[in-house]
């Protein structure tokens, strides 16, 4: 205990914490403002979360992540059995069985059991004999570490969600090599696969992709969500209507605020100003993960942080793409911003483990 | 080395991962300023009309009164359930599923109504039924949440409170057409607005239409009213104060609808009185049968009842006072009278023999007296309406010099009523038959028009004009229903009554005048039109509708009945052109409702009138 005593408060990434905190009072000021028509105190809710959320950070990046890896056998079979559990026994929330209770306390573990994911791939990935190139046989088996949760997700079905463990594999095969053969016959039979589940598709998700490719299609359904958060954010304008004061957001135009287009709010309420900063915080702590993956000590931090680079990565493009109408609609939360108590808890292990990669640089 | 080379190679990848996510949030960044700066006044015009809705106030029409200032026309209170789809939850379908059981309409019905409006802005409300039921408005009322896009909105609607009474010279109003609006005249209305269609409502429906206000209100997303912005209260349409004198009119109308008794020989014809002013050509009433019920026009008009009136053999939409125009008989004698004299082909002491017919270029032309009238002054001959004396007049005369003189005294052209779609009637010249009928003038063809028959066709309304003309020693007062200083007081331009005076002389006016007194007074054709008192003078004509030859005396093939009366016989107040169709003779089916007209106008101006109505309400 005598050098984490000294080491750990003197290298702690106190710049990391504070953009996080700072998006997290961003998000709760706007959560207030997008529900202050409700009962209910969603923004005390998430300052509750944020808290739980850096308690969670503390003890992730107070552990060392060599520690982490060494146990996610253990936890990569407990994520499973929570997943199963939840496939079973899950509350029901629009559509999805991807809820389970602790207490009085809802959660989503699908969001947290991305993070087992990325910690279990970086640990394979880490341990493969030095190549230039993955084999086949070994890309397989780093697909089948992320597709077995993915898939009981998907199984929910929580499409949106599943689909935020893909970057979790693409960046870790990207990152540690493959063929470039390899990596054309996945993007190809990824490709190849998508009429395919095109038929698999729900009639709703169907409905969701056409809206993408055009939203004024039918304005009144799906695409009116995109036209209403496009108007919100173009009529914000460079500085915004002022927190409390976008009349989109107020009067009830805006769709789902608090949660999925929290960032619309934002962009009406604080202007091009607001989102330059958001998306600046944003991409601080994206850069600030690749920064530390490539100064960590060894394979397995530089994996673990590349993992959680793509997870937010990921998040944001769809989430934030989506508001602006770049994206199509799916319910993926944007880290930190969207109201939330498993997105918050995500994110804040998230950069827990990043970190952890950080610190243990110094250690020898 | 080798594990060297490979960790450059790791973080090279990194930084490949790194330069793509720069590129895809550089790519985002622009996406912002793409909406928040380029095309910043776009959203927040998009966003100030999703909050902002404009609520129309729509104004009452101006109310129509009779020169007594009796009410005609006004506006009663009604509601419509409207439709804005901008923002709506539900599909137009699923709208209309929701929607059809309570306001007993069906699906297609409603989706047909919004279908035919789909291309217009999804702001503008859709009328899906008007003037609707207490139910109706209790059924929206109570579905406000389930159906936030379905409203009921107010708008005054138009009622004649004299029902079919003056229906042709009222007119009626509707929606205002695609066509209307793309001329000058309806530039400020738009789409859905009820303007004037016909009659007085078409003719001064700039000055009856009011100015419709609007309320600004801030709207939730689901519709609900959340605060007023600025309200702009409707400005109505002015009021018009017309010359109809409504005891007048209805003592017309009841010859017609067979509610009196002393001129029967109308009732449930087909028909037209025109009741005029001469010295000011003012309008006292005039009627058209059959005619129809304006109100029905005040709501959308269900397709029945327009097919009804439509294709009704009657043609109840025609104004028969002045959009048709029918041979005038004996009634066209006394023009040909005055004519004579003033041309002076005729001198006012000669005397013609009438031995019940006469040969003209070959052929026999009969006189309705078949014994013949003897010996006739020309004051007799009017009296007794003889055929042989005016066919000589004719003869003497000359076609053209019958023309030009029936033009001038009013006929063939329109009196440039106040009336939209004015009929000029016919009067033949050799230079007309050539101009439609290819063909030269038949001397014999004069013989004809100088009893009023042939080609000649004069309007109800050119009838009482030129009587009034003539008898008040050729001065025509264009007819109106509305005083232009009345349109100048209220701001509108108008011209000033038209006014013209044709040479004749006071001697002319005189004899015709006598002899017209004579008609009605000497036991002449026109003795039924006379009023005890009120020196009474007119004329009565029959005009034949099918050729003698046929001797069809069926309802259908009747002759057409005429009177045209005037009093006092000298200086004239008032004129009335009395017309039934197929009604007989003139005597008989047109001279009791002139009688009818002027015993009420006499009662009145004596202050012995007792409106029947009044009277039992003061009782």
């Amino acid at each position: 205990m005598g050098p984490f005593k000294t080491h750990f408060w003197k290298d702690f990434d106190w710049v990391l914490l504070a953009a996080a905190l700072l998006l997290s009072a961003i998000s709760i000021a706007e959560i207030h403002s997008a529900t202050i028509a409700q009962p209910e105190n969603f923004f005390l809710r998430q300052l509750a979360w944020v808290a739980v959320g850096v308690v969670f950070l503390f003890i992730v990046s107070a552990i060392d992540y060599h520690l982490i890896a060494e146990h996610i056998p253990w936890l990569y079979i407990l994520a499973i059995g929570v997943l199963l559990y939840t496939l079973a026994l899950g509350h029901r929330v629009s559509g999805s069985k991807s809820w389970v209770a602790l207490g009085r306390v809802q959660f989503q573990p699908s969001e947290l059991i991305k993070m087992v994911a990325v910690v279990a791939l970086a640990r394979y990935l880490s341990e493969l004999r030095s190549s230039r190139y993955m084999t086949f046989i070994q890309v397989a088996k780093a697909c089948v570490i992320v597709l077995v949760p993915m898939g009981l997700v998907a199984l929910q079905p929580d499409l949106g969600t599943a689909l935020t463990y893909l970057p979790v594999i693409a960046v870790g095969l990207f990152v540690r090599g493959v063929r470039p053969a390899v990596l054309v016959s996945l993007v190809l039979g990824f490709v190849l696969v998508l009429p395919v589940s095109w038929l698999a598709l729900k009639p709703y998700q169907k409905e969701r992709i056409m809206t993408f490719l055009d939203p004024e299609r039918d304005p009144l359904g799906k695409g009116y969500q995109v036209t209403q958060s496009k108007i919100a954010i173009g009529s914000g304008g460079l500085v915004g209507k002022g927190l409390f004061h976008g009349s989109q957001n107020r009067l009830g135009f805006l769709p789902t605020r608090h949660t999925d287009f929290i960032f619309s709010v934002i962009g009406e309420e604080l202007g091009f100003a607001g989102v330059l900063l958001t998306l600046g915080l944003l991409t601080f702590i994206i850069f600030r993960s690749i920064y530390n993956a490539q100064t960590a000590r060894d394979n397995l931090g530089l994996f673990i942080s590349m993992g959680v680079v793509g997870v937010f990565f990921f998040h944001l493009v769809e989430n934030v793409g989506m508001v602006i109408g770049f994206m199509p609609t799916t319910g993926i939360p944007l880290p930190f911003l969207s109201y939330g108590g498993s997105s918050v808890l995500m994110a804040f292990t998230a950069i827990g483990l990043v970190m952890s990669v950080r610190r243990c640089r110094y250690v020898n | 080395m080798r594990q060297r080379d490979e960790l450059e190679l790791l973080r090279w990848r990194i930084s490949f991962v790194g330069y793509v996510i720069a590129a895809a949030l550089l790519v985002l960044a622009f996406g912002f300023w793409n909406a928040q700066i380029v095309q910043s006044g776009y959203y927040q015009q998009r966003a100030e009309q999703n909050r902002i809705r404009e609520i129309p106030l729509p104004a009452p029409r101006g109310r129509i009164y009779d020169r007594n200032h009796k009410l005609l026309a006004d506006n009663r209170p009604s509601y419509n359930i409207i439709l804005i789809r901008e923002n709506s939850p539900h599909t137009i379908e699923q709208t209309s599923a929701m929607l059809s059981a309570g306001v007993s309409m069906s699906k297609e019905e409603l989706l047909d109504r919004i279908n035919r409006k789909r291309r217009e802005p999804k702001f503008r409300p859709i009328i899906l039924k008007e003037d609707v039921s207490v139910g109706d408005i209790a059924f929206v009322k109570a579905h406000r949440y389930e159906l936030p896009e379905i409203t009921v909105e107010f708008q005054p609607r138009r009622r004649y409170v004299e029902n079919e009474v003056a229906a042709h010279a009222m007119g009626y109003v509707g929606e205002v057409t695609e066509a209307e609006l793309a001329t000058d005249e309806f530039v400020n209305f738009k789409s859905g607005d009820q303007v004037g269609k016909a009659g007085l409502e078409r003719e001064y429906n700039n000055v009856l239409v009011g100015k419709d206000g609007f309320k600004r209100v801030i709207v939730n997303s689901f519709g609900r009213e959340m605060g007023k912005l600025e309200e702009e209260p409707p400005i109505p349409g002015n009021d018009l104060v017309t010359t109809i004198d409504l005891d007048l009119q209805n003592a017309a109308e009841d010859c017609f609808s067979g509610r009196r008794n002393d001129c029967m020989g109308a009732a449930d014809h087909n028909g037209a009185v025109v009741v005029l002013d001469p010295r000011t050509g003012e309008i006292l009433a005039l009627v058209s049968r059959p005619a129809f019920d304006p109100n029905l026009f005040a709501t959308r008009i269900s397709a029945a009842d327009w097919t009804n009136l439509n294709t009704d053999p009657r043609r109840p939409l025609l104004n028969r006072a002045i959009q048709s125009h029918f041979s005038p008989g004996s009634v066209f004698k006394v023009f040909m009278a005055a004519a004579g004299l003033e041309a002076g082909t005729l001198n006012p002491l000669r005397n013609i023999y009438c031995p019940g017919y006469a040969t003209f270029y070959g052929h026999t032309f009969a006189c309705d007296e078949k014994k013949g009238h003897g010996t006739l002054s020309l004051h007799d001959a009017i009296r007794k309406s003889c055929n042989v004396f005016f066919y000589n007049v004719g003869k003497e005369l000359g076609i053209e010099r019958i023309s030009r003189y029936a033009i001038m005294m009013g006929m063939g052209r329109k009196t440039g009523v106040d009336l939209p779609n004015e009929d000029s009637g016919i009067i033949p010249s050799s230079e007309w038959k050539q101009r439609v009928f290819k063909t030269k003038w038949y001397e014999g063809e004069t013989i004809s028009v100088a009893i009023g028959q042939g080609y000649v066709g004069v309007t109800p309304i050119q009838a009482a004009w030129a009587m009034g003309g003539l008898t008040t020693g050729g001065r025509l007062k264009q007819p109106h229903f509305v005083n232009p200083q009345d349109l100048k007081k209220l701001g509108f331009d108008a011209n000033e009554i038209m006014e013209e005076e044709y040479p004749i002389s006071q001697n002319t006016v005189d004899i015709v005048s006598t002899a017209m007194w004579g008609v009605v007074n000497e036991g002449g054709t026109g003795h039924n039109a006379k009023v005890d008192g009120f020196e009474v003078g007119g004329k009565t004509g029959t005009a034949q509708v099918a050729s003698k030859q046929a001797n069809l005396k069926d309802k259908e093939h009747r002759d057409n009945a005429w009177f045209v009366g005037f009093a006092p016989y000298r200086n004239p107040e008032i004129v009335v052109a009395a017309f039934t169709e197929n009604g007989g003779w003139g005597a008989e089916a047109a001279a009791p409702v002139a009688h009818a007209v002027l015993e009420t106008y006499y009662k009145k101006k004596t202050g012995q009138f007792e409106n029947p109505n009044t009277s039992i309400a003061q009782k």
